[in-house]
């Protein structure tokens, strides 16, 4: 089962669940598609074995053979070319290397190269778990080529956890592409319910069965539940708003500070996941 | 010769913008004629890449001078490649006082991007 934890508003708390579900269930693979700021790391303490680039491919235009036709600029959606009298120019930060402009280029005065926009990890945390962790470079605008590398990637285990990116953007959407499920952290909040039925849009544009976990339950007021219970969404279980538990996260010892009751609400949740994804729950 | 303004307007009456890649119209000024003509910006809506879109315009108008606001790393390499200078406006708000200034060497030249990206909606 490869399960998307995900959120729409950012801050709900989808480390914070991923993460205790990496540290709960041993056999699991924890992956941070989290690109822009992957942190499941700082809880999961991992040591990394591999380390490996990731690049994306932009145009350099041979000006010896260019005509100056404009072609490629007319064609470049993002304008990552300039074409002027004497001289063309490619700007490589803003192409997307979709590989398009040598195809129309009628002189084959377009070659491409490569650049490195991020990393791509690979360890084991410090409960024995295997971990993927992906991480884009300051100042790059898209992490969807590192999700795509990781989704490439050899990955056998049975129960994946695929700490997503919030929000409904490409790198979402990516992230949630060939997942077996989708799990919505949310918080009772206003805020955190507007964002949330994006993602709820989303993922039925998606057709991705999925269900709802309530962090910082206690505080805010009942909208998220309301919304759940007129739209039959499943609430797999509920995580208190503690002050003891965000004094744990802030300084990094979450996991080792896990209570028997709430231990005991994410084996409720794990078992919730894997029936809503047909398989056999687990004791909880 | 072709100056490049960035305005806020149709006319040389109009102000000028407080942005490059996203200002409203482009005012260009032949020197020769001594003349104005407009044209608004179609990179002003860009997603992404607004700056390099709008030099491009410049390009398309053979210009050879621009006089602008502070412009993002990105325009100016690709200014610097296509030989366009680049003069800050300072606080000039209308195009005849920024051509005249220009004219009397009392614009600051711009060298290269003073900020990592400007990214101004």
């Amino acid at each position: 089962m490869k399960a998307a934890i995900l959120s729409g508003k950012g801050g709900t708390g989808k480390t914070t669940v991923s993460t205790h579900l990496a540290a709960l269930f041993p056999d699991a693979l924890y992956v941070d598609m989290d690109v822009e700021e992957p942190n499941g790391d700082l809880f999961l303490n991992p040591e990394w074995n591999d380390r490996i680039p990731v690049s994306v491919i932009y145009p350099e235009i041979d000006n010896d053979k260019c005509t100056h036709c404009r072609n490629c600029a007319a064609f470049c959606r993002f304008n990552a070319l300039i074409a002027g009298k004497a001289l063309t120019i490619s700007m490589k930060e803003i192409c997307h290397g979709c590989g398009g402009c040598a195809l129309v280029c009628p002189s084959d005065a377009i070659r491409y190269r490569e650049r490195i926009i991020g990393y791509v990890s690979r360890g084991i945390t410090r409960f024995g778990s295997p971990i993927i962790s992906g991480k884009m470079d300051v100042g790059e605008f898209s992490g969807v080529p590192l999700i795509d590398r990781i989704r490439t990637m050899d990955r056998t285990e049975a129960l994946q956890i695929i700490d997503s990116p919030p929000g409904t953007s490409c790198t979402t959407v990516a992230a949630v592409e060939g997942c077996d499920l989708a799990v919505i952290v949310t918080e009772p909040t206003p805020f955190a319910l507007s964002d949330m039925k994006r993602t709820v849009e989303m993922l039925r544009t998606m057709k991705l069965p999925f269900a709802v976990v309530i962090n910082k339950a206690g505080m805010g007021d009942r909208g998220v539940y309301d919304y759940c219970r007129d739209e039959s969404i499943d609430i797999l279980g509920e995580i208190p708003f503690s002050l003891e538990l965000a004094g744990a996260y802030a300084t990094g010892v979450m996991l080792d500070s896990v209570s028997p009751q709430l231990q005991k609400e994410y084996r409720k949740i794990m078992d919730g996941m894997k029936r809503k994804a047909g398989m056999p729950g687990v004791a909880v | 010769m072709i100056v490049a303004l960035c305005s806020t307007g149709f006319d040389d009456q109009a102000e000028l913008d407080s942005r490059f890649g996203r200002c409203s119209h482009f005012l260009f000024f032949d020197t020769d004629q001594r003349t104005f003509k407009t044209v608004s910006n179609s990179a002003k809506d860009a997603s992404g890449g607004a700056g390099a879109q709008a030099v491009q315009i410049l390009v398309n108008f053979g210009t050879g001078v621009l006089i602008a606001p502070d412009v993002g790393p990105q325009a100016m390499d690709a200014l610097q490649a296509m030989n366009i200078s680049v003069f800050r406006q300072g606080s000039i708000t209308l195009p005849d006082k920024a051509i005249k200034a220009w004219e009397n060497h009392r614009l600051e030249e711009q060298q290269k991007a003073s900020v990592a990206g400007m990214h101004r909606a």
